[in-house]
């Protein structure tokens, strides 16, 4: 009788528990996890030796959020991976695909949303042995954003078997897709210059494609105001941006390292030397 | 009074889009507030002090990281402690995260022994916009002459890890230790970290 009642009463006791704890656990464990959605995938459906293997931390973000590019812009902070690979693996750094620009007035910042893929090429050891599994380990630090923000921390993992051909994965059209977003450097017979000119630094392109929109996203922090709009104009042969300078740059700077994106989908890497114009601004 | 004040925000109002940004080493725009308590704090009352602005937001993870760990709460002691004037302000609207009402601030400063001069109320934004604040937090030092010396993040290690904060080199402390020693200040601008201001849209 008495042990009946000891255990409905602890019967009663874990449900109350389980109702006041767990709900709480699972809440703060990774509450951003609730608003996205992270899988490390591979290109390849195998390790092969020696060979280079692209590798992606894939966001699926939930509709109204976002996450941040290498350069955050106003607020935020971008991803960072730390890779757990075995012996003999090298990771490079992450190819980041262009951005959108996020406004939120006064505010522009820099990320993405719906679905990015963040791809790293991993460098294989010859050493790897045929017919083994072998597991890779990323550990994503993140913050996503609506209009509050949440920080995230999740580990994946992801294990491929070393063989001598590798196909195609699942994902590798999502790799395909990404790498027309992740920018290029931009073709030697463009010519590109910046002048800083008062409040501006003024970028002149020319280049052999066509110029319908130019949109510049610096990859230095504070060089130019993120929420200024950025004017084009025409000039021979191409387009000039004004860029307006961050109040924050108290120094003048030697170069403008960015990404130029034209119309919607095609992105370049830039690093210009910046010249100092105190007068006119130069039509060269 | 409220109607003086009144005026003043239409003042405010009125110029803010016409002003250019300040910048480091520029007057700081003067600005007149109500804090929790309902006293009003002009920027000018504190000429001849060093006066610190940060900007708040109780449910940010950035800015938790300060608070829960007291780092901020030990900033405000040890730098008002030393005769600066140290304002906590609220930029966000109404129905935003971060926003307060004077009790809800008061209860707050309370539950974390958080030691502030004031911590002014700004639901409309006026004086985030005015400085441009960004990010909470975000901070700003003006010195005795009224003469902004810092704009930017409180320290070097932009996450929201309270492990990081050992390791950081603290900007706001560096500008005012700098100052008060009658020395140029080394890093006198750096990119504010934290969640964007929940301005009204």
């Amino acid at each position: 009788m008495l042990n009946r009642f000891v255990m409905q009463l602890a019967g009663i006791l874990l449900a109350c528990a389980g109702e006041l704890v767990f709900p709480r656990l699972t809440a703060s464990a990774d509450p951003a996890a609730e608003h996205t959605k992270l899988e490390l995938v591979s290109e390849q459906d195998a390790i092969v030796p020696g060979q280079k293997l692209w590798l992606g931390v894939r966001f699926d973000l939930q509709d109204g959020w976002h996450t941040y590019w290498v350069n955050p812009g106003d607020s935020g902070e971008g991803p960072r991976v730390e890779w757990q690979l075995p012996t003999g693996f090298q990771a490079g750094p992450i190819q980041w695909p262009f951005p959108a620009r996020l406004s939120t007035p006064p505010l522009v910042d820099y990320g993405y949303e719906h679905q990015v893929l963040l791809m790293t090429a991993v460098q294989l050891p010859w050493q790897a042995k045929e017919g083994k599994i072998e597991t890779i380990g990323a550990r994503v630090h993140y913050l996503v954003c609506r209009e509050v923000c949440i920080p995230g921390e999740k580990q994946l993992a992801l294990s491929l078997p070393v063989r001598s051909r590798a196909a195609r994965s699942r994902s590798g059209q999502l790799f395909e897709v990404t790498r027309q977003r992740v920018p290029q450097r931009a073709p030697s017979q463009w010519r590109i210059s910046v002048a800083s000119v008062a409040n501006e630094f003024v970028l002149n392109l020319r280049a052999t494609t066509s110029l319908e929109s130019v949109q510049f996203f610096p990859l230095n922090e504070e060089q130019i105001e993120n929420a200024a709009l950025q004017r084009t104009s025409l000039i021979p042969g191409g387009v000039r941006l004004h860029l307006e300078k961050s109040k924050h740059l108290l120094k003048p700077i030697s170069r403008l390292e960015g990404v130029l994106v034209i119309g919607s989908a095609k992105a370049y890497l830039v690093d210009i030397p910046v010249t100092n114009h105190s007068g006119a601004i130069p039509s060269q | 009074m409220q109607r003086n004040l009144l005026c003043s925000v239409a003042m405010v109002l009125l110029f803010v889009p016409s002003l250019p940004a300040q910048r480091v080493g520029e007057a700081a725009p003067e600005f007149e507030a109500t804090d929790s308590n309902g006293q009003t704090h002009k920027l000018s009352e504190y000429r001849g002090k060093f006066v610190v602005l940060e900007w708040h937001n109780n449910g940010c993870p950035y800015t938790r990281k300060h608070y829960e760990s007291g780092n901020m709460q030990r900033l405000q002691k040890e730098w008002t402690g030393k005769g600066v004037v140290w304002f906590t302000v609220i930029s966000s609207a109404p129905g935003q995260q971060g926003y307060v009402t004077a009790q809800q601030e008061n209860d707050y400063l309370k539950q974390m022994n958080a030691a502030p001069t004031a911590a002014l109320l700004d639901p409309q934004g006026f004086l985030g916009r005015l400085y441009s604040a960004k990010t909470t937090p975000h901070m700003f030092i003006i010195n005795p002459a009224g003469v902004l010396i810092y704009d930017g993040a409180i320290d070097s290690r932009a996450t929201t890890d309270q492990a990081d904060i050992a390791s950081a080199r603290n900007y706001v402390s560096e500008a005012l230790g700098e100052a008060m020693a009658g020395k140029p200040v080394t890093t006198p601008t750096s990119r504010p970290y934290g969640c964007s201001v929940k301005y009204a849209h």
